[in-house]
């Protein structure tokens, strides 16, 4: 494709200058040969004649010419050809505007060479240098010291700067996240296997015969406690096929069964300048099975969303310890570990409350 | 091939200097793009630590648990395999985590890792926003399209890059084929898939970053699983570039390193080849 136009392309240099030259010497011409074709034809007006034969030997000029004459003759009137014609060299035949062009080559004093390239090679050093320092600054302690690097890097700078950026993801989170949007659901046939990810020891059943739910936070004032047979009977039930996507980067599609968490806050209206749930479990227990109250932060808009529901069955089952008997929340548009297993406190609040996981170097919005 | 001054360059330079004749150097890179060059690599470096660190908490490649470690990685088991069988390495402290504790951040730091790489990923976006600058800008984007002779133009330069070692082993003559472009085909292919890679990597970044909000996106790979495996081997084709890249830059001259900092080169040939040639 390119060859074909840079060819012609460099014929110019040579070419440009004659091509301005040449039409003019057969026009000089014309006078005599006009005449001799047009006698040996029907007479006719010398003039006129004279008009039609330029016209004819410049179509065949045009016509004999290769194709980066005629493009580069047409543009031009007669007059200005002449005059053009030396200066043409530098003009440039129109390229595809896809092709390659020549390198631009330049003429340059070595000296201002030598100062710019310098300069150049001064910057990528100070760069390679800024890059191993904010490495430094930025890799975990864990990873420096792998490297032989003992010294103590930690710095409250560090942690400041990476919740920064992590706080930019969630900002970008937020405004992705739109309250209409469902997320995919799923037929039977592809539902895949959920584990149990405690991240501590499971529980043990004993809690579930004294379970409760309290409600905080309340527009009422009041502190609301359900059992699960007041959730099963006031509030319709609502299943869905949906994906868990846990941080950790597996997934599974689930069948699950609950009432709407829109439905309870239409029930149980929080107060008016509450923007946050802060839901808790107080029967989560770490890796030993000591008690480690889990808590966690949800923004009122995602659990408004339709798809976010206080999940009281699994696959068609009544919801097991593995799975956070007796009601989880499941909400497909955050990530799993917002998806609290065996709730026991819902909390309404203005102000963002704390978040297990964001303590521990997680985000906090975690809208997927 | 114009011999006009630069417009960059100081109007009194060449008169302060008249004795010294100027050096006829071609563009090469816009400044843009040797930016962007150099800040992938920290950028990538970032990336693909982190990612492998990520990785650690939820392989790809896994395989039922074995009955006496319980492990389901497959990079565990590489590691498990080269310290049984590297010399030096039999009494590694943990087999398993050796893949983890030399290609990435670490095992076990999956929060700190998820912050950098998002960190890197907002990075890697605006360097490439400054790359596909940079490409407009100095109108290099012209030389990176694929042309319809690439195929075998590349076949050719592939056959070259092979029979070298041996040629030079064997001291015979091994003429690199013509080319009248600024690359030939198998850097234009390279030049021009890398950052179609790296476009890719962006877009299943984001596909298994946000795979609810912007599920159309995991659905274009094939659903969220297959973009994670997607945006893992995204990552190898990264890497599988840069050793050639790096070796065969290395192999051709300082001209061809030198261009990528200072932008310019002095190997005129393809410049006036192309101006000239019939």
């Amino acid at each position: 494709m390119n060859r074909k136009e840079n060819g012609g392309d460099s014929l110019q240099p040579t070419d440009i200058p004659s091509t301005g030259i040449e039409p003019k010497q057969e026009m000089a011409e014309l006078p005599e040969a006009g005449p001799e074709d047009a006698n040996a034809s029907v007479p006719m007006a010398r003039e006129n004649e004279k008009a039609k034969a330029v016209e004819a030997i410049k179509q065949q000029v045009d016509a004999d010419g290769s194709p980066w004459l005629s493009v580069d003759h047409e543009p031009r009137t007669e007059e200005a050809a002449s005059s053009v014609a030396v200066k043409s060299v530098s003009v440039k035949k129109p390229q595809s505007f896809f092709g390659e062009r020549p390198l631009p080559a330049i003429e340059m004093a070595p000296r201002v060479l030598f100062h710019q390239s310098r300069r150049d090679f001064l910057v990528l050093g100070a760069g390679a240098l800024a890059a191993l320092t904010s490495a430094g600054f930025l890799l975990p302690q864990d990873t420096l010291s792998r490297m032989g690097i003992d010294r103590n890097m930690d710095s409250p700078g560090k942690e400041w700067f990476l919740n920064k950026a992590l706080r930019i993801d969630d900002d970008v989170a937020e405004a992705l996240y739109s309250g209409t949007r469902r997320v995919p659901t799923y037929t039977k046939s592809q539902i895949t296997p959920l584990k149990n990810n405690y991240n501590g020891a499971t529980p043990d059943l004993g809690y579930i015969s004294g379970w409760k739910l309290t409600l905080d936070g309340l527009a009422s004032g009041l502190s609301i406690s359900l059992d699960i047979r007041n959730l099963l009977t006031r509030f319709p039930m609502q299943e869905q096929i949906t994906r868990l996507v846990c941080v950790e980067g597996w997934s599974a599609i689930a069948w699950w069964a609950g009432l709407r968490f829109d439905d309870l806050l239409r029930a149980y209206s929080p107060m008016s300048q509450a923007k946050w749930a802060s839901v808790e479990s107080s029967v989560n227990l770490d890796a030993s099975g000591n008690p480690d109250p889990y808590f966690m932060s949800l923004d009122l808009a995602t659990a408004r969303h339709r798809q976010t529901l206080l999940a009281t069955h699994f696959n068609g089952q009544p919801l097991t310890v593995d799975h956070g008997a007796p009601l989880r929340l499941l909400v497909p548009v955050k990530l799993g570990l917002k998806n609290v297993k065996a709730i026991t406190r819902i909390t309404y609040v203005a102000e963002e409350p704390r978040d297990y996981w964001a303590e521990r170097g997680y985000s906090r919005y975690d809208g997927i | 091939m114009s011999h006009s001054t630069p417009p960059d360059c100081e109007p009194n330079a060449t008169s302060t200097l008249p004795e010294q004749p100027g050096v006829l150097v071609v563009r090469k890179h816009h400044f843009l793009v040797r930016w962007s060059h150099w800040l992938n690599v920290p950028i990538l470096h970032g990336l693909i630590l982190s990612g492998i660190s990520i990785y650690w908490a939820s392989p790809v490649y896994q395989h039922n648990p074995d009955p006496n470690t319980g492990n389901v990685d497959v990079a565990a088991d590489i590691g498990i395999w080269i310290c049984a069988h590297m010399p030096g390495l039999h009494h590694y402290s943990s087999p398993p985590d050796w893949i983890y504790n030399h290609m990435s951040l670490g095992p076990g730091m999956l929060g700190l890792a998820l912050r950098l790489h998002w960190l890197c990923a907002y990075l890697f976006m605006l360097n490439g926003m400054v790359y596909v600058a940079g490409l407009v800008m100095g109108a290099g984007w012209r030389s990176l399209l694929p042309r319809r002779t690439d195929l075998l133009d590349a076949l050719r330069m592939f056959r070259y890059y092979l029979g070298f070692p041996f040629a030079k082993l064997a001291r015979r003559k091994w003429l690199h084929p013509f080319f009248n472009t600024k690359y030939n085909a198998l850097q234009r292919a390279a030049y021009f898939s890398v950052p179609v890679a790296g476009l890719l990597s962006v877009a299943t970044g984001w596909a298994i970053h946000k795979p609810m909000q912007l599920h159309w996106l995991a659905a274009l790979f094939g659903g969220y699983n297959a973009t994670r495996v997607w945006h893992f081997w995204l990552m190898w084709v990264d890497i599988l570039f840069v050793v050639p890249h790096v070796t065969l830059v290395i192999a051709d001259g300082r001209d061809t390193l030198r261009s990528m900092i200072v932008g310019w080169s002095t190997r005129l040939e393809r410049s006036e080849v192309i101006a000239s040639e019939p």
